[in-house]
This record gives structure tokens, sequence and C-alpha cells, in this order.
């Protein structure tokens, strides 16, 4: 660990009320200041790792936040996986991540295990387990799993109407391809629309962030190299992600976990200034797309979660997005007053920390509830699950992917 | 050390979720902003006076040090426990108890943090005006022990203009409250005046009453930007000499330009050897009139830019730069000391010009941020803590600066305290009877010397 990383600290403690966790929390160690003075400690020896250390590590959204934040440039995202490696080096990690994390590197008994849940989830757990909790979710508010796994429902490559304006690569994520189906036939639906031939390469795999964001670099890596060499087409096709999470990874995470663990990043890098978020892609080329929208749709009231990793990790700000949807016709957009703090989520969070998180999600529903709109958009499945999972009444306001209120203003 | 059968006495009184001692926790409390490092032996968070003064009573009896905290952005070593004891952490006893924008009041706990009253208040039109540069991470409790002040101090005056009432846990364990809701009170001693800036040595403040302003009609953020360092100074004592009264008025030298701008992302003149941020509000026709006059001074005083912030988002964007200027500073090197020597406005180019003259003369990589209207200095100093010689010749300059700005009938610090980092300085501002009287009222207060051990008192 390179330990100027930790000294750019001079511990102005401006991340302080930053970070969602310490706001809930107010305790200076789970602070970036304070882990990143942890750091400080355990490597100049003063500080052994222990469960408590483990804990406190554990209680990070890896929002990115305070990174984005910080006026003396510290990398706490990358510290803390650091961190969470060396915790995991030394005490292993708990068995069911440790199951979780085989599926995500595995594809094909990820599949398997997708069928399962789908029993599970649809079947097993409807009947018996209606009021218990995963996590801060209920399990009858988790959505449920796609009948089939999306890439199996559309062919590898989808032709656009006339002539091909071109050609985008579109990278599902686990999300949509085991859970959300209806954001993938959205995605697929508007960019032939737009003209673009889109190929849906078979064998991608899990982008591999759910194990590194908590230091499990090495058993990531192999996910890494296999996206990167299927995605980083000398054609220079634009490759598309519809979960702000996966653009995340493969647009900067890929180039950190890859030099950190001493690899080659050139393909990464490559590969990183090919990937777009959908909603970005979309506004970049809106001329091509605002012919087909119906002028005629009628009103409705949208409000916006940004996504940790869409405005700090892929710096797709807010207002882009909010842009775009005011140009969408019939939608009559309302801020809420914390568009861009964080859900609460964060990976295996809401699991880890439930009362925290839903501490944390529950202003975000009373705020955006508060607006009075019926649709509220985001950009990345794990919010989605997050936000709609924690809803008391989703009815009256349901979570989407921006892309599939685009798709639903189309032209009929 | 404390015992473990005090240890449980004192988890007795929060219970075992607001109790630690793990090594964890400790270290998390070693340490502000300021460079030194002392670690606790307990970490305790309250929630209501009545802890408080029951942990005091313990403390009292046991004889054990408790050094108070809000969020710990301190730079002078004012929250770090030097003589180890009790951490008090107020940040879990942070609730607006009452807002009054009839009588212009609000009622908050300690651990508050001032921007979210400034939340709170702005829904009703109203402002709480300290607005030290951790406004949105600092806590109420931590401003009044430091009597923060901040950018728009200039027009509005610093904490103490602004606490009505507090109560107060003394070192015994007793509950006092001093002050009333109203602004004209002499009722009695100013009680609330002398534990704003006691930096936590003669009392623990558990609820404040503080007061409140409408805020202003109209908003305007001028930009100058100069070509020499000294027409930069120049104008600022111009601008006040002349009866110009600006919110705020910020300069910045070029190196603070630049890593203000590094940090922010925000396009500032990079090539500018001076800069000034000055807010004016007011009623509309006032704030115009007022405008035009500053940017005539600027100009006559050789600004060869002066521009206006057309948006709210731009005039709120250069402020949120301008806050990030202490940590920016810190891309220079692993660390900066940030100096606080405060002058009288018309000596406020004499006080520049000799700092950079000093900063020069001992080789430091030093930038220069003011807020120059109320002649409160900021020298930025980026420097590695691993090099001796340059610690070193940071001492004899930080000294040089503080016997010039005592020279030129300023002070020692404006709003940053005293705390370890200038206590040896006291003698240059005040005689040994001075001295000895803050001693006299140190003792009466806290007669075993629990609160805060080890600071300038």
């Amino acid at each position: 660990m390179d330990v100027n990383d930790i000294d750019k600290c001079v511990k102005c403690g401006l991340c302080l009320t930053s970070c969602p966790v310490y706001y809930e929390v107010c305790r200076e160690p789970v602070s970036p200041r304070g882990k990143v003075q942890l750091i400080a400690a355990s490597k100049r020896q003063n500080l052994s790792i222990s469960r408590n250390l483990e804990n406190i590590f554990s209680q990070c959204l890896m929002c990115g936040t305070c990174t984005q934040n910080c006026p003396s440039g510290v990398r706490h995202d990358m510290l803390f996986m650091r961190m969470r490696s060396q915790i995991v080096h030394d005490f292993g990690r708990d068995w069911k991540k440790r199951v979780l994390y085989h599926f995500l590197s595995h594809e094909h008994q990820l599949k398997l295990a997708a069928g399962f849940a789908k029993f599970g989830r649809n079947t097993i757990l409807e009947k018996l387990a209606r009021d218990t909790k995963l996590g801060n979710i209920q399990i009858k508010n988790m959505p449920r799993v796609n009948k089939v796994p999306f890439r199996q429902q559309v062919p590898g490559v989808v032709e656009p109407a006339g002539k091909p304006r071109g050609t985008v690569l579109y990278f599902t994520g686990c999300a949509t391809n085991y859970v959300y189906d209806d954001i993938g036939h959205a995605i697929v639906k508007v960019l032939t629309t737009m003209g673009y031939r889109v190929e849906i390469p078979g064998e991608q795999v899990c982008c591999g962030l759910p194990m590194f964001s908590q230091g499990g670099f090495e058993t990531a890596k192999s996910n890494i190299l296999k996206n990167t060499k299927l995605l980083d087409r000398p054609d220079d096709a634009a490759v598309i992600v519809d979960c702000a999470t996966c653009g995340y990874a493969l647009r900067n995470g890929y180039v950190d976990i890859l030099e950190e663990l001493h690899a080659d990043p050139s393909a990464a890098r490559r590969l990183s200034s090919k990937v777009k978020d959908i909603s970005e892609f979309i506004w970049q080329h809106f001329d091509e797309l605002e012919p087909f929208l119906d002028p005629e749709k009628p009103k409705v009231k949208v409000t916006y979660h940004a996504p940790c990793h869409l405005r700090n990790s892929q710096a797709v700000g807010t207002d882009l997005i909010e842009q775009l949807l005011e140009k969408i016709p019939g939608v009559d957009y309302i801020r809420a007053a914390d568009t861009d703090s964080c859900c609460g989520g964060g990976g295996t969070f809401f699991y880890d920390h439930p009362g925290t998180s839903k501490k944390i999600v529950d202003k975000k529903i009373k705020n955006a509830t508060g607006t009075g709109a019926s649709l509220w958009v985001t950009g990345c499945p794990e919010c989605r699950v997050n936000l709609s999972g924690n809803l008391k009444n989703p009815e009256s306001l349901q979570v989407i992917h921006p892309v599939q209120l685009i798709e639903q203003s189309l032209k009929k | 050390m404390i015992n473990e059968e005090i240890k449980s006495a004192l988890k007795k009184v929060v219970g075992k979720d607001r109790f630690f001692d793990d090594p964890e926790e400790i270290l998390s409390f070693s340490y502000d902003a300021f460079i030194l490092t002392s670690k606790p032996d307990v970490v305790i968070y309250p929630e209501t006076t009545e802890e408080v003064s029951n942990i005091m009573k313990i403390a009292d009896r046991e004889n054990i040090p408790v050094t108070c905290r809000g969020s710990g952005t301190n730079i002078s070593a004012a929250s770090v426990p030097v003589k180890k004891g009790i951490a008090l952490c107020f940040t879990k006893m942070n609730r607006v108890i009452e807002v009054n924008t009839r009588d212009r009041y609000v009622i908050v706990e300690p651990g508050l943090i001032n921007g979210e009253l400034q939340k709170v208040l702005a829904k009703e039109g109203f402002f709480y005006p300290p607005d030290p540069g951790s406004i949105n991470v600092s806590t109420i409790g931590g401003n009044i022990a430091q009597n923060a002040g901040g950018p728009r101090c200039l027009k509005y005056g610093v904490t103490s203009d602004y606490v009505l009432a507090m109560e107060v846990v003394l070192a015994s364990g007793k509950i006092v409250r001093v002050g009333s809701r109203n602004v004209k009170d002499v009722t009695g001693y100013k009680l609330s005046s002398l534990f704003c800036g006691s930096e936590g040595t003669l009392g623990i403040v558990t609820e404040a009453t503080l007061r409140v302003v409408p805020i202003a009609e109209s908003h305007r953020t001028i930009l100058a930007t100069y070509d020499d360092l000294e027409d930069t100074a120049n104008t600022v004592a111009d601008i006040i000499g002349s009866g110009i009264l600006p919110a705020a008025m910020e300069l910045m030298d070029k190196t603070v330009i630049n890593v203000v701008a590094d940090a922010s992302g925000m396009s500032l003149p990079r090539e500018a050897a001076g800069m000034l941020l000055i807010e004016i509000d007011g009623v509309e026709e006032a704030v115009e009139k007022e405008m035009n006059r500053i940017a005539e001074k600027a100009r006559a005083n050789g600004a060869r830019d002066v521009t206006v912030a057309h948006t709210q988002k731009e005039s709120d964007d250069l402020w949120a730069a301008r806050r990030l200027a202490y940590g920016a500073f810190a891309r220079l090197a692993p660390n900066c000391i940030v100096e606080d020597v405060t002058v009288p406005v018309s000596n406020v180019p004499k006080m520049i010009k000799a700092t950079r003259e000093i900063a020069d003369r001992y080789n430091l990589h030093l930038g220069i941020l003011a807020h120059a209207g109320d002649g409160n200095m900021h020298p930025l100093i980026a420097h590695d803590p691993k090099d001796k010689d340059e610690l070193r010749r940071i001492e004899q300059a930080a000294k040089e600066i503080f016997e010039t700005g005592v020279s030129l009938g300023g002070t020692l610090s404006g709003e940053h305290g005293i705390g370890l980092a200038k206590a040896e300085f006291l003698p240059l501002v005040m005689n040994q009877d001075t001295l000895d009287l803050m001693a006299d009222i140190k003792k009466t207060l806290d007669p075993k010397g629990i609160l805060n051990p080890g600071k300038f008192v």
C-alpha cells in the first residue's frame, strides 16, 4: 500500500457530513477521515486487524462521495477496498458472501442458481416468508426473478428497422439478465428505434464489482479480463451499460484493480473510453431519438434518484439526466431535495447494516414522496431494488429506469 | 488511566451503546485538523444534559480530564485530549429544540451541525450569520467553544454576537443557565461571552439559544482580479475605509487561486496575482449602488477585471470553492498549517507584504488567504512533517508573523483559537496580570483543572 495516499489526508474533516453513513451514525471511526486514520495507524503497526476493524470497514456504502468531495485528493475508495482486502486476507470471509462471490464469478452456475432462486423467491418464499426480511427489505417486496434470463430471451444481435447507423454492444449486467428484464427490453427497443444494431455478447460475465469493492481483487480478476477481452473490440463499437455500478466497474474500476494487481491495464483503459451509460448515450444522440417520441404523451410527474456510481464514479452529472428528462414528452419533472444523496443500498450494506440503511433510505423515500411524483427514475438496478423494496406504498410511486420512461414515450 | 470500576460507572450513565474504550474508537479521537495527536482513555457520546452532568460528577470525584468535541475540525488542537481521560463527543446530541422566527431566536443542542441549522432556517427565510469554513461539518457547540467567525462576520459579527443564552454544565456537574431570549439583557454579568471562545476549559455548553436574522432580499457576488497582490490589498483597505460594508470580502493570492481551481474544477483566473471575492447583500437598490461603488474602487486600485456572478449557482459554487482552500492546499505537500493573525483593516496591505517577505526569507511554500475585510489573515503553509528543518523554519516564520501582526495593532488569532498551537505566544498580546486573571477565572470555574487540561490556560 502506498503510504503517501494516506498522508494526503490533512484531517480537515470536510468529508464527515458528505458520508451518508457518518451522517446517520455520527461516530468518527466510521467517517471517511476516521477510516483513513485507522488505515494509517494499522500501516504504522499501531493498530492490529480486528473484528471491530472489520465491522468499521463494512460500514461504507462505497458511494464515492467522500472521494469526489475531498479537497486534498484522497482516494478513499481505493484505500477502503485495499483495507477490506487485507481484512479478508487475515480473517477470511463469511460463508454467505463466499457463496455469493463464487456464483458471480462462475456464470453458468449463476444461471442455475437464478433458476433455483426463481423457484424460491417466486414460490416458496411467497408462501412462507411474507414478513421476513432480507437486510432492510421485506422479502415480499423483493423483485421477482426473470422467468428466463434476459440474454436467453433475445437474439445475440438485434437489427434496427432500416439501415443501421452503427453498432453498439450491450453489457446487460447481472441485474437485468436475472431480475429486471424490463430494462433490457426497453434498451433494445430504444436503441433499435434510434437506428442502432444492438449486439448482446453471450459470453459476458458479472462485472466483478461486487467482489472487488469488498476487497476480492483476485476473485474479480478473471471476470475483469474476460469482459475486457470480449468488449474491447477493434471496431470501436460503444459499450452500453444500464447499471451505474457495472458502468463504474467498466469505466474506472477495471483500470484501478488491474493496476493494483500489477497487471497490464492498457486494454481496460481502451475499453473505458468506449463505455457509455444508456442515459448518457441517449442524451448525446438525442436528435436520433426525438422524431420517434410521442409529443401527445399525457403529463406524468417524475422525480429522480442519482445513483452514486453514476454521479461520483462516472461523472455523469445529475444536471445531464435532468436535462434529458425535461426533454421527454409528458414528463413533468420535480426535483427532490436529496436527489444527489445515496439510497443506502450500497452492495451488501443493506444486508449487513439494515438499521443504518433503513434510516438512509427512509429519508430518500420521504423526500421523493413529498414531490408528489408517481414515477421515480434511477439508472441503477440496485438502487431500484432498495428504493422500491422499502416503499410502503409501491403502487403510488413506481421505481423504473430512465430508459423505460423513454420507451413508454415512443410513438406507438 | 481510568480503572474498570469507574468505566462501569460511566457506562451506566449512557448505556453500553454510547460508551467506547476499544482501540479503534480511541484512536479516532486522538486528532482534530491540527497536527498534534493524543489518545483519550474512553469516548462517551452523551445525549442529554443530565447525562453530561452525571459524567462530570464522576470525573470531578475521580479527577479525570474531560475534553469535549463536536466534529473535530479544529485547527489549533483545542479538541485533542492531551491529558487523556474522557473524550466527550456531542455529535449525537444534535436536536433543534425550537425555531422562533417571530422573536428571532432558535434553541439548539450543541452537536447540531451549523449547516443543518442553516437548512432549517432557510425554509423560514432566516439565517445564522457565523459561517466558519467548516460550516457544513462543524457543530454549534464547537463554534461556541471557539467563538467561530467566517467570511460574513465582516458585516454580521462573530458567534458571541449571536449567543443569547446557554445552558452550561460546570466541572462539578452543576447545571447553570445564563442569558435570556432577549437581545437587550444587562441582568448580571454577560456570562455567555465568558464561555464563548473558552475552548471547553470553563464549562460544557449543553444547549444554546441563538439569535437569527432574516435573509437579505438581494445578493451579489463580485470577483475582482489583479496583476499585483499589493493592489489587491489596497483595494480592501480602500473599500472598508470609505464606509462601504460588504457582507464578506475574501482575498486569495496566486498560489491559493490555483489550488482552489484544481480542487473545485472551477475556471478561476489562474494567472492573476491576487483575487477578491466580495459578497454584498441588502435591499436591491442599495446592493446595486454598493456593487457599482465597489467595482469603481477595485478598478481605481488597478483591478484588471471585475465580474459579477450571474446566477445563484455560480455564486454558490464560488463560495463552495473558497471553503475548499484549506484542504486543497494540502495537495501541494503532505500537510498544511494555517495561521490566523488578525490586524486592523488599514494595515492589511502592510501585513500581507510582511508575510510574503517572511515566507520568502524562510523559503516556505506559503499562500495567502484572508477574510481581508476584517483583517483576518490566513496564511497557509504547505509542508512535509517529516522535514524537521522545514518545521523549524515554519516555527520561526510563524513567530515573526505573530510579532509583525501584534506590532501592527493586531492579535494572535481571529477565529481559530489558541488551543495548543499558539499557547506559547500569548505573552505577546497579554501581560502577566492579564494571564493571571484568566488563570483565576479558570480556577474559580474548574478548581481541579479537569476541563480540557493542557491547553492555553
